[in-house]
């Protein structure tokens, strides 16, 4: 059953029913015409007869042998002249023409028959009928026919309800038309259409043959169309199976791009692109992570298994532990590092919102690199208005002291950092130069990539490369933006933007 | 047996080299890669352990520019475990490597391998005449009985057991024995030989005089 889930068995199924529908429609409606048509000519010859009928009815009686044929029945004969019905109306005389004779007869493959009857007082008188004329064997159309003969001759006709001049009606396989005259007389002419029905018959199988032949090509045309269709659907789902199995590289081959599904194929070639990246750098930051708590778990490792190797006095052990405690911090810091970005990246860190004095902030982060500055004989100098903004001072405080710690750490011995804070167009701008090595260009774009450090090796224990992953994180927290902008051998400058409210 | 460990993380230096130091060896040691290379090129170490990432020189430059010039083993020390950087030690040249972080255990086996190899020798255990080393297990057997050596004596005894029918001289027994913080203490070398001639014979060592010493 699941085959027929499927879309392409679906369309196919809808499409089916759609074409046998209209075939269907279509059919009928030609089947209708054609029927139409035929009986429509036959109508046409009843009338044609019944005026002729109705012609021959009023022609004054010349008797001749000849039309001895259609006299009315032998009790009815008078033959002192015309007889005499009840209500003292002359019963009619009905001859034949005889250039009509052949209209009624055996050798036509209708077989046209008639009957007249004339209505006398308390009921009606056949007066002539062809020799072909049979009773109607079903009742049920007998008495139709008595019941329009009734209404005809005496109920019902006021303006609502018009006599009808003429009836048709189908009997089997016959089509009998009566018509009343306004003399009163009643005209019943009917025929076989036995040769119209065969030949409807035959129309009707004809369209019945050509209609499923239609259809077999419809469906065959359909199912190409639905195949051809769906094929670069199959061919996104072959590649997104791919994908899936853990093939990021694979990609859709987009033919036509103009297209809906080419316009679809490119979509998922850009997700898939963005998908790939983000896995790839996912796997970078877990392989970066784990290999920067390589080194101090190779140190705690390393150091316990020599103090164990034997017996050891205290100081020794002190210098161990200690060695330990210092692994121990420095992954204690990555630690929380990494738990700060995954926190930023998830959007889950908090700020604590506040008004502050960015200047007197950086007042406070100056004063706690000095030592580091001294030590490397590195000149800060400050230039900061007071400019109140509003946002989290510990976290922006941490971000100035990372730039202030890289300014003066990757700064030449002798070197000066300038810390400048200043308002420009409603933003509080902060920018630390440096008088260092500055960064390579092709290096700049992944200064604030995570565990990006100047040069590959460690400036110090706990110095992973995320301070400036972080602190653009915290930046970008408070709608600010941080760049940076370098020359080799003469210095770089990190430059905040933070909005003041 | 003399190494140079090169590393720049301190704690993790100062327990290697201490660790290897109770093992026998006598250890120089360099915190960043220019002093690396250049104790490296001017030194007949038995071994080198190197780590990969190092301020100034980093450790796959190193083993580029000494490869030039020497044969000493190197034991890489790496932190990235991916096959590529596994791939890159070996073809530039390193002996064999160890993934950060490492046990103790498996740096000794690997250095004793590594220095076994570069002596063309292919198991733990000499066995010469009545004297049996075990140099896994840093134990001497003579007739069959362990023998109390100390750790210089065994590094003597070692050396010389690898060079077996070659002359060792008094030099290379100093730069091998010894590293460069004791090496000034010229008559400490004839006191280790004379202590293992009284533990395993007199005639075990033999003196070439003005060359040096051998087993044959």
């Amino acid at each position: 059953m699941k085959m027929f889930k499927s879309i392409k068995w679906r369309l196919q199924l809808w499409y089916g029913l759609i074409l046998v529908a209209v075939l269907a429609g279509f059919g009928v409606t030609a089947y209708q015409l054609e029927r139409n048509r035929q009986f429509g000519r036959i109508d046409q010859e009843l009338h044609r007869r019944i005026g002729m009928l109705a012609n021959a009815l009023h022609r004054p009686p010349p008797r001749r042998p000849e039309q001895e044929f259609f006299r009315p029945p032998r009790d009815q004969m008078r033959d002192d002249g015309p007889p005499m019905v009840p209500g003292n109306r002359p019963l009619l005389e009905f001859r034949l023409p005889a250039e009509n004779a052949q209209l009624f007869g055996t050798n036509d493959p209708n077989g046209f028959y008639f009957r007249i009857i004339q209505v006398i007082e308390h009921g009606r008188q056949e007066i002539a009928r062809s020799d072909n004329y049979h009773d109607l064997a079903e009742p049920a159309a007998a008495v139709q026919f008595d019941h329009f003969f009734d209404r005809q001759n005496h109920v019902d006709s006021g303006p609502d309800n018009p006599p009808a001049k003429l009836k048709t009606m189908d009997y089997h396989a016959e089509r009998i038309t009566a018509d009343f005259l306004p003399s009163g007389e009643f005209i019943e002419v009917g025929c076989s259409v036995t040769p119209e029905l065969k030949e409807l018959q035959h129309t009707a199988l004809n369209l019945t043959l050509i209609g499923g032949l239609i259809l077999l090509v419809g469906l065959a045309g359909g199912w190409w169309l639905v195949g051809h269709a769906l094929r670069p659907i199959s061919e996104i789902s072959a590649t997104a199976v791919k994908i899936s199995a853990g093939d990021l590289a694979q990609r859709i081959n987009v033919a036509e791009a103009e297209s809906e599904l080419g316009q679809l194929a490119a979509v998922l070639n850009s997700t898939f692109a963005r998908l790939e990246t983000a896995f790839a750098q996912q796997k970078q930051f877990a392989a970066d992570a784990a290999h920067e708590l390589r080194t101090p778990v190779s140190v705690m490792l390393t150091q316990t298994q020599t103090a164990l190797n034997r017996e050891r006095d205290a100081a020794s052990y002190k210098l161990t532990v200690e060695a330990c405690q210092r692994a121990a911090q420095r992954m204690r810091k990555l630690i929380e590092s990494l738990l700060a970005l995954a926190r930023f990246d998830a959007g889950q860190e908090i700020l604590n919102r506040q008004r502050f004095d960015f200047s007197k902030t950086i007042g406070d982060s100056v004063n706690l690199v000095q030592p580091l500055a001294d030590e490397r004989g590195v000149k800060v100098s400050v230039a900061a208005e007071p400019l109140e903004i509003t946002g989290d001072s510990e976290r922006l405080a941490q971000v100035v002291t990372n730039l202030l710690t890289n300014a003066i750490q990757y700064n030449r011995p002798g070197g000066e950092v300038r810390v400048k804070l200043e308002s420009q167009n409603g933003l509080a701008v902060l920018a630390v130069a440096d008088t260092g090595l500055g960064i390579a260009a092709e290096d700049l774009p992944r200064v604030f990539g995570r565990f990006f450090r100047a040069d590959q090796s460690r400036t110090g224990a706990g110095n992973a490369g995320l301070g400036l992953a972080i602190s653009k994180a915290i930046i970008e927290a408070h709608g600010g933006a941080i760049e940076v902008a370098s020359e080799m051998n003469s210095g770089t400058t990190f430059t905040v933007r933070l909005p003041k409210d | 047996m003399r190494i140079l460990v090169v590393e720049d993380e301190p704690d993790l230096l100062a327990s290697l080299a201490q660790a290897l130091r109770e093992e026998g060896y006598a250890v120089d040691t360099a915190d960043n890669g220019d002093d690396g290379f250049f104790n490296a090129e001017g030194t007949d170490y038995d071994a080198i352990v190197l780590d990969v990432m190092l301020p100034g020189l980093d450790g796959w430059e190193i083993l580029k520019r000494l490869r030039k010039t020497k044969k000493t083993p190197v034991l890489m020390l790496t932190a990235r475990d991916q096959t590529r950087d596994r791939v890159k030690g070996l073809d530039t040249g390193a002996d064999d490597y160890v993934v950060k972080p490492f046990d103790l255990e498996e740096v000794f086996a690997r250095l004793r391998a590594i220095i076994r190899r570069s002596a063309n020798k292919t198991t733990n255990i000499f066995e010469i005449g009545e004297v049996k080393i075990d140099t896994a297990a840093r134990q001497v057997f003579f007739k069959n009985k362990m023998v109390e050596i100390t750790a210089r004596e065994y590094a003597l005894l070692e050396f010389l057991a690898l060079h077996r029918g070659e002359v060792v001289t008094r030099t290379q027994l100093y730069e091998h024995l010894f590293d460069e913080n004791e090496s000034s203490l010229s008559n400490l070398l004839d006191v280790h030989v004379s202590n293992v001639r009284k533990k395993l014979g007199a005639e075990f060592i033999a003196t070439r005089r003005g060359h040096g010493y051998c087993i044959e």
